[in-house]
């Protein structure tokens, strides 16, 4: 291994972790240094509804496709998100795998676990720029930084899938790759949109929570016969 | 962030947003990643194929841009990165009212499909609140506000108008049911219910009250309802404007406490139940100590517990039933409703999506008072249109005064051929009315009926012959002295020759239009004081109801109308009006 990608794999790391782990912590104290709304309101809707079980279910609603119109009748895109954020969790571990537990990767198995998945979500991430690019309302909506994250990640899939199983025969590129990537990828999250999963446990807690007061969550699914059809 | 100017109005909309802002916004701010996945969620969006400025995204980012630029640090120092950008111009200032106010109804169906938990709708008002802080909003979102303020409800109803109303309601009750007991009690001290209700129902829709109050004679309740701060609605839901909404629920709760009232029962209007029962305690910084339940519940509550009886074979026609965006999406009422409807109608049909997931009327957010916005509005309405066609009912029932307007003129728009009812009309209309009654229902004399125009003469202007055929036919056959006009020339040279005791006047007509015709009349010192009564199906009407560029007609009605209808409504602008030049003399 050259010094460079030792580096790369340890201090680079390190210092890249501790900088956003730095950054997260003032983009958390910053959010929750605004006032948090209240409901003052006695409680609506059906009985067994209150606010845990709504933020609760509002949590979990990312793992019920079938709990929204919107995952529920565009499943191809929520098997895309399914895909692309496991490929992000294999892709993460690798980069603690591969410096200090690479003697997991001996095993053929977890090789091509890892393969599947980071190779599947570089195919989506590929799926979501064309989706990006080419569909008219995702060109609207669409900035700078959604692009770039976008193309961020699925290069670092790419080098990822490459690093698999961490074998240097045909040199270090792909690794180096791999975690220069990482490096930059963790750097950049906090002032991107990347950092959304900072955001989700508030965004859903204080959704669910409200709509759990309100009786709306958790939701009762009635079949929608448009949907059997 | 340069030196370019920016004008005061601007200045205060972004000093006012950091003010504004909770965390519950700010994380909504901050989280979208633009996946798209609420585009499709927005009856905007359907009804407009191909125009992105309509997704809810897109209509998000008009108010996070400027967020992100002033609130949000990657915004701050890159914001072309993250399409951050300020807000400069009174001219953009207009541009993003037309978004937050003409492009969306605040309906919540992207908030509950965004796997974020995005809540755009929270945002999209506080935007509105920001715009309306300076100034910048609809027209009718202005006068009603005003009104509201002002006067205490939002169709400026005077003090004496509501309680003469009232009491013409009371006389109706005790003749068709005989009973001096069924008058409506007014200010009535330690009630078990205090009801309130919407304005639009004591100016327009008297015959929800009627039946409300049959519903309460029937079961026996100790009721009444306050004689001031009676008003549910509260515009400050739809202007975003946090004061006005406390304002107004404080004057309804202190009216409660100060009759010592039980229960608060708020009569059916969606953006009223959600005001006065979920929001307004909020914005006014209020703990209320009392019960509130929505009129749909109190019904319910009436039939389980024996109170009152009802026979379903009195409603026979097919019914569908639309849930109001506030009483589901943030209320949870969506059960009840339907619970009631399969106790007092034979044949409901059930409209998909429903529930929370059902699409918006297209009349919320204050869609109804923002005349500006009716052509988009009427557009947009198409997905509610084919959902309320696909369900072959011939009524569509729902538990929300906007909803009934903004369902009415789709129906008229997209030519549905439904009619629009609300669960206390049919409730009313099931109800089975015993002992008490010292006259039934059926046993009215018919020659009291007859006569009961007797003296009054009125002008009836319609460019459709048969509806003039009609109207005057019923008119006529209950005693009034009927004249015919079939165009706002010929109405205006008959009023001024005639004097009639009211006018029924038709919006669209050839030559000079009904709403030409009606501002000449409020204008002319001779004519300004004959009641009006517009019947029209033209949502040009609402222009007349909100935006009041002369003071509103006395009554409306929606084409097509039935001649009990007509008789009623007829009856109360003549009798009160009435009653009110004798109180004047």
């Amino acid at each position: 291994m050259s010094g460079l990608l030792h580096f790369s794999e340890h201090s680079l790391q390190e210092f890249a972790l501790g900088f956003m782990a730095l950054v997260y912590i003032i983009r958390l104290v910053w959010l929750i240094h605004f006032k948090a709304g209240r409901d003052r309101q006695a409680q609506t809707g059906a009985a067994n509804t209150n606010p845990r079980k709504g933020f609760i279910y509002s949590w979990a609603n990312i793992a019920m496709p079938w709990a929204m119109e919107s995952t529920r009748t565009k499943f191809f895109l929520y098997v895309q998100f399914a895909i692309f954020h496991l490929g992000v969790t294999a892709a993460i571990g690798l980069s603690f795998v591969i410096p200090y537990a690479p003697g997991l990767l001996e095993s053929a198995a977890l090789v091509i676990i890892l393969k599947t998945i980071i190779g599947a979500a570089f195919i989506v991430g590929v799926m979501r720029f064309v989706r990006r690019l080419s569909n008219k309302y995702m060109r609207a909506i669409s900035s700078p930084d959604d692009y770039f994250s976008l193309t961020l990640l699925t290069a670092w899939f790419f080098f990822a899938y490459l690093s698999v199983p961490n074998s240097t025969e045909s040199g270090e590129w792909h690794l180096l790759g791999y975690f220069i990537l990482t490096a930059f990828f963790l750097v950049y999250v906090p002032f991107s949109k990347i950092s959304h999963y900072l955001y989700y446990p508030f965004t859903r807690y204080y959704l669910g929570k409200t709509m759990g007061h309100r009786g709306v969550y958790p939701m009762r699914h009635v079949p929608q016969p448009r949907e059997q059809r | 962030m340069g030196n370019r100017k920016r004008s005061y109005k601007a200045e205060k909309v972004i000093e006012r947003m950091g003010k504004k802002l909770n965390r519950q916004m700010v994380a909504s701010l901050v989280a979208c990643v633009h996946c798209g996945l609420c585009t499709e969620a927005c009856h905007y969006v359907l009804a407009n194929p191909g125009d992105p400025t309509y997704a809810p995204a897109y209509k998000a980012d008009q108010v996070r841009k400027f967020f992100k630029r002033h609130f949000d640090w990657t915004g701050r120092i890159l914001p072309w990165w993250v399409k951050a950008k300020s807000l400069y111009t009174d001219e953009e200032l207009n541009e993003l009212k037309d978004t937050v106010f003409g492009k969306c109804t605040n309906c919540r169906r992207c908030s509950l499909n965004c796997p974020m938990g995005v809540d755009y709708a929270t945002f999209n008002r506080m935007a509105r609140g920001l715009l309306v802080s300076v100034g910048v909003m609809p027209e009718g979102v202005a006068i009603v506000s005003k009104d509201q303020w002002e006067i205490g409800n939002q169709m400026g109803v005077l003090k004496e108008d509501y309680v003469e109303t009232l009491d013409w309601l009371s006389d109706e009750l005790e003749d068709e049911l005989g009973d001096p007991a069924v008058r409506i009690p007014i200010d009535k001290m330690d009630a078990d219910v205090v009801y309130s209700i919407n304005p639009r129902e004591i100016k327009y829709d008297p015959r929800t009250i009627s039946d409300a109050a049959k519903i309460f004679y029937v079961a026996g309740e100790n009721w009444t309802m306050p004689s001031e701060c009676w008003d549910m609605t509260n515009f400050g839901l739809f202007s975003g404007d946090d004061d006005l909404g406390g304002a107004v629920g404080r004057r309804l709760y202190e009216k409660v406490v100060e009759l010592r009232g039980g229960k608060l029962v708020i009569s059916e209007c969606g953006h009223g139940y959600r005001s006065t029962r979920c929001e307004a305690p909020n914005w006014a910084g209020m703990d209320v100590e009392f019960e509130m339940e929505s009129s749909v519940l109190t019904m319910l509550r009436y039939i389980k517990e024996g109170r009152i009886r009802v026979d379903k074979t009195k409603n026979k026609i097919p019914v569908t039933f639309h849930d109001s965006c506030n009483n589901a999406r943030s209320c949870g009422l969506f059960e009840e409703p339907r619970e009631l409807l399969s106790l007092v109608v034979e044949d409901f049909r059930e409209m998909y999506p429903n529930r929370a997931e059902n699409y918006c009327c297209t009349g919320g957010g204050g869609a109804m008072s923002m005349s500006e916005y009716t052509p988009q509005r009427l557009k947009s309405a198409v997905t509610k249109a084919n959902q309320m066609k696909d369900t072959g009912a011939e009524i569509v029932v729902t538990s929300c005064h906007n909803c009934v307007d903004g369902l009415t003129d789709l129906i008229r728009h997209y030519k549905l051929g439904m009619q629009v009812t609300q669960l206390v009309n049919l409730v009313a209309n099931a109800v089975v009315v015993e002992k008490k009654v010292a006259v039934p229902v059926e046993a009215v004399p018919v020659m009291a009926e007859d006569n009961v125009l007797k003296g009054y003469r009125i002008l009836v202007t319609d460019d459709e012959p048969d509806f003039v055929t009609f109207v005057s036919a019923v008119l006529e056959d209950h005693g009034a002295s009927v004249s015919r006009a079939y165009s706002g020339d010929e109405a205006l040279e008959l009023a001024r020759r005639e004097k009639p005791n009211l006018i029924t006047l038709d919006i669209a007509m050839p030559g000079k239009s009904g709403k030409e015709v009606f501002e000449e009349m409020r204008a002319d010192s001779d004519l300004k004081r004959i009641p009006v009564c517009i019947i029209t199906g033209r949502p040009e009407l609402r222009r007349l109801i909100y935006d009041r560029p002369v003071p509103p007609p006395e009554g409306y009605m929606d084409k097509p109308v039935t001649e009990d209808g007509l008789l009623l409504n007829v009856r109360k602008i003549l009798e009160t009006a009435h009653e009110k030049k004798s109180s004047e003399a």
